[in-house]
């Protein structure tokens, strides 16, 4: 293949990828309002902001997973365990006040406990895959799938129905809904906004970072010029895990209960945020920059289509279709990405 | 040759990329049964021709005749049925499948009845392609995975002598990109072997290898190239590696090819001792010492442990017995990161698949042994990664749009200067070379064996595993030989007694 097509394509596919979330979340925003001029309201759009955090701190840790090349399948299950484990003890400690006939008990004390448990399973979690990945060289998608099974039981085995934060308990999840600038932006945002551009910060301006794009970008390369692969594998699965558990705190807080499957449908939501937000599949490249609009853009998605009065059951065939189209249209399909640069 | 006709020419082609000149007009003539060899330096055009005349890329400009009609291709399908075939710098063999469906691959519809492949029709027309070109050897159920290179290569060339085969009787035009780059010094002779049979049977060659000496003992006819255009053909009976390197690089050869004046005597203290190293099943009880400022050498057959040796060396592998003491301290490397901190890295064999990243800008490959010490603050800073890859693209002569420009961008030995330069800024203390001349062109190998000699010089230590033998003895100042995993001699390679070639060979098998 010559070099000028290969290059062509390469700037129309950057052109594309930088923009496409973009027009994308313009065009379907302006559709949806012309369909329910509600949907500019401060209520929906906050609404869809808080659900925005929660997506894009999964995405986030993802972002960094698949810029070396790998997967994390296991996201949207180790949420639902985060999910309902974060209900579960803060249900405990209400039956311990109770018990001991406290009525207003310290609830900023119990959700700081309760994070930190779930955190410590999504960093255990995490930890482990990427040892078993790394050290025992199974691919990340087969790993991720098993880990995926594991979790999705035992956020049965914890609770195996849905149950809601009591009332003297209504501080872990208070805090979700406060909001800055006149009610249009929630907290959980700011923390979630944070994260990313954290995230991005490390990915472009430290060692870790750069080594996580030399993997992507040819694993044995960077082994043999003596990064660290291994270590910088492992860490980032492990961040990647303790995002999904705070994903998992953050939906809680956000429904104010838990239930075993909520997490199901985020290991693709999850993804599409990313290949949308222009992180590539086969590593490499990709930017939690873009990873915020990516996840925006599935979010306005699944609450537009809520929001026009989308069948429920429609409603996942039109977000699986437009996530397949989105992806094809940005896809890089060039034969040899090797060729292809990043920057 | 008055009143012979050509099998094929080709005149005044031009090819242009976006801008950049391949060919500023280029001739080729071939004659039936002759060999013609094409030399040049790395971008010199070679390739470029080739797949031109093959038809998998179209000329910007210029004609080209086949059996003297005009010859267009516009793919290579076209380029087959006109009676030429290519057997491309990588081998394009498919190695699951057997030889008799890599010979016939993309015809399998000839042996289809009621949609079965009739697959012991297959098999024997194999056999008689094989037997076309005189190969009885080799089985056509075989798959090719189970078969060496030049084996394959045999194959390779038979599949397209069959490909390009004309039921009109007319001969060929086989074109054969560096097909020895794969090969050792006993398969490129079977593959002569080959290319003379084909030439005798009238059909016309064309050979395009780096190593200049065989170029000259396979050829009828050399071509020259240098940055786009022809430099010339002689007969081969007139040429020798002098004139065409002379004609090549456009300057003098340096009899000294290997730099003796510039080699030094290593130092007596020891950086790294080698003590009862083994791996199980791979080598056993190997013991050296590599000196301060030295240039050590292991030889070997492929297969007698040499490359193992250096994996375990740079910490990719690790070794199941023995010990390694760095100045004096044993140490454990577990991983080449390891390796780099403790002052230990390697180029690698293989340099697309572990030298480069080939998504990343020169700058970025350069630093990527050394990123920790470009910070600013917590941060990696951009400015001192550019800054450290300004320098070395000026010290090492690498030629590029910029730090900025892509890797991929750059020739084979431009990259290779890449990945020595990011060895150099590493910081380490002993480097280890594997082939560090691997598909690189005469002119860019000189270099490299400059910098081999600068590295030593500031005083640090080299284990070399050649490219060829004549390299890894010509640049060493000792020479370790290796035979199925275990050390059987060691050579002095002070520049006045170097051993021959015969001496190490002969404890290599």
């Amino acid at each position: 293949m010559s070099e000028k097509t290969a290059k062509q394509r390469f700037f129309k596919r950057e052109h594309l990828m930088r923009y496409i979330s973009l027009v994308s979340i313009v065009v379907l925003a302006t559709a949806f309002n012309l369909m329910q001029p509600n949907f500019f309201g401060r209520m929906n759009v906050s609404s869809m902001l808080r659900d925005d955090a929660a997506l894009l701190v999964m995405a986030v840790g993802m972002t960094s997973v698949l810029m070396f090349g790998s997967i994390d399948l296991s996201m949207g299950a180790m949420c639902s365990v985060s999910n309902v484990l974060y209900v579960r003890i803060i249900l405990l400690y209400a039956d311990k006040f109770k018990a001991a006939g406290i009525e207003e008990p310290n609830v900023g004390g119990v959700m700081a406990l309760s994070m930190a448990a779930c955190l410590l399973v999504g960093l255990c979690s995490g930890f482990m895959l990427g040892l078993i990945h790394v050290k025992l060289k199974v691919p990340s998608f087969i790993t991720s799938l098993g880990f995926m099974s594991v979790w999705t039981s035992v956020a049965y085995l914890i609770s195996n129905k849905a149950e809601s934060i009591p009332r003297m308990m209504k501080g872990a999840s208070d805090w979700y809904k406060n909001s800055i600038l006149g009610g249009w932006i929630p907290v959980p945002l700011i923390i979630a906004l944070a994260l990313a551009i954290g995230f991005y910060l490390l990915q472009s301006r430290t060692v870790f970072g750069r080594t996580i794009s030399s993997i992507g970008g040819n694993e044995r390369a960077a082994r043999v010029a003596g990064m660290g692969v291994d270590r910088t594998k492992i860490i980032i699965f492990t961040l990647a895990g303790m995002c999904a558990a705070l994903g998992g705190v953050f939906l809680a807080s956000k429904i104010k209960s838990s239930d075993p499957t909520l997490g199901d449908p985020y290991t693709l939501m999850i993804v599409a945020s990313c290949v949308l937000g222009g992180t590539s599949l086969s590593g490499g490249r990709g930017s939690c920059l873009g990873t915020i609009l990516g996840a925006l853009t599935v979010i306005i998605i699944k609450n537009g289509l809520t929001f026009i009065g989308v069948d429920a059951y429609w409603q996942d065939v039109v977000f699986g279709l437009f996530v397949l189209v989105m992806i094809v249209l940005s896809i890089d399909r060039s034969k040899s990405t090797r060729g292809i640069a990043v920057k | 040759m008055e009143e012979r006709k050509p099998l094929f020419t080709a005149k005044d082609i031009t090819k242009s990329f976006s801008g950049t000149q391949a060919l500023k007009g280029v001739d080729l003539e071939v004659y039936p049964g002759e060999i013609v060899g094409l030399v040049g330096e790395n971008g010199a055009g070679k390739s470029t021709l080739l797949k031109i005349i093959i038809g998998a890329q179209p000329q910007t400009s210029g004609t080209m005749t086949m059996h003297g009609a005009p010859y267009a291709p516009k793919n290579p399908m076209d380029g087959n049925h006109a009676g030429i075939g290519m057997v491309f710098q990588e081998q394009s063999l498919i190695v699951n499948l057997n030889v008799a469906q890599n010979i016939f691959f993309g015809h399998e519809d000839r042996y289809r009845r009621h949609g079965f492949i009739n697959w012991k029709q297959m098999n024997a027309d194999a056999e008689q392609v094989l037997a076309n070109c005189d190969i009885t050897n080799i089985p056509v159920r075989k798959k090719v995975f189970d078969l060496n290179f030049a084996t394959r290569q045999m194959v390779e060339i038979a599949k397209v002598v069959n490909v390009a085969h004309r039921d009109d009787g007319k001969s060929c035009l086989i074109l054969l990109d560096e097909p020895t780059s794969v090969l050792n010094e006993e398969e490129v002779q079977t593959l002569f072997r080959q290319m003379r049979k084909l030439a005798a049977r009238g059909h016309g060659v064309v050979f395009v290898s780096h190593r200049l000496d065989e170029v000259l003992e396979i050829s009828d006819r050399i071509y020259v190239y240098k940055d786009g255009m022809s430099m010339g053909n002689m007969e081969t009976k007139s040429a020798t590696e002098a004139i065409l390197y002379e004609k090549m690089v456009g300057r003098n050869s340096s009899n000294e090819y290997y730099q003796l004046d510039k080699q030094i005597a290593p130092k007596e203290a020891v950086v790294l001792e080698v003590k009862n190293l083994s791996k199980f099943g791979v080598f056993k009880d190997i013991s050296f010492k590599l000196h301060h400022g030295e240039i050590l050498g292991l030889c070997g057959v492929v297969g007698s442990g040499k490359e193992e040796i250096c994996s375990v060396l740079c910490g990719d592998e690790s070794p199941t017995g023995g010990e390694l003491l760095l100045d004096g301290k044993p140490i454990r490397l577990s991983s080449p990161e390891k390796a780099r901190k403790a002052g230990i890295l390697m180029i690698p064999k293989e340099r697309l698949y572990e030298g480069i990243v080939g998504i990343l800008s020169v700058e970025d490959n350069i630093a990527l042994s050394n990123l920790a010490r470009l910070k600013s603050g917590p941060s990696v800073s951009p400015k001192k990664i550019t800054a450290q890859a300004t320098q070395w693209i000026d010290t090492m002569n690498i030629k590029t749009n910029g730090p900025k420009a892509l890797i991929m961008s750059l020739s084979g030995g431009n990259q290779q200067k890449v990945v020595f330069s990011r060895a150099m800024a590493s910081g380490c203390d002993i480097i280890i070379l594997n082939h560090p001349t691997r598909g690189v062109d005469v002119g860019a190998r000189e270099e490299i064996y400059t910098l081999i000699r600068e590295i030593v010089a500031n005083g640090k230590s080299v284990i070399l595993l050649g490219d060829t033998l004549d390299e890894c003895i010509g640049m060493s100042s000792r020479v370790i030989v290796l035979q199925d995993g275990r050390i059987t001699a060691e050579f002095d390679a002070s520049v006045d007694n170097k051993p021959s070639q015969v001496d190490v060979v002969s404890h290599m098998m």
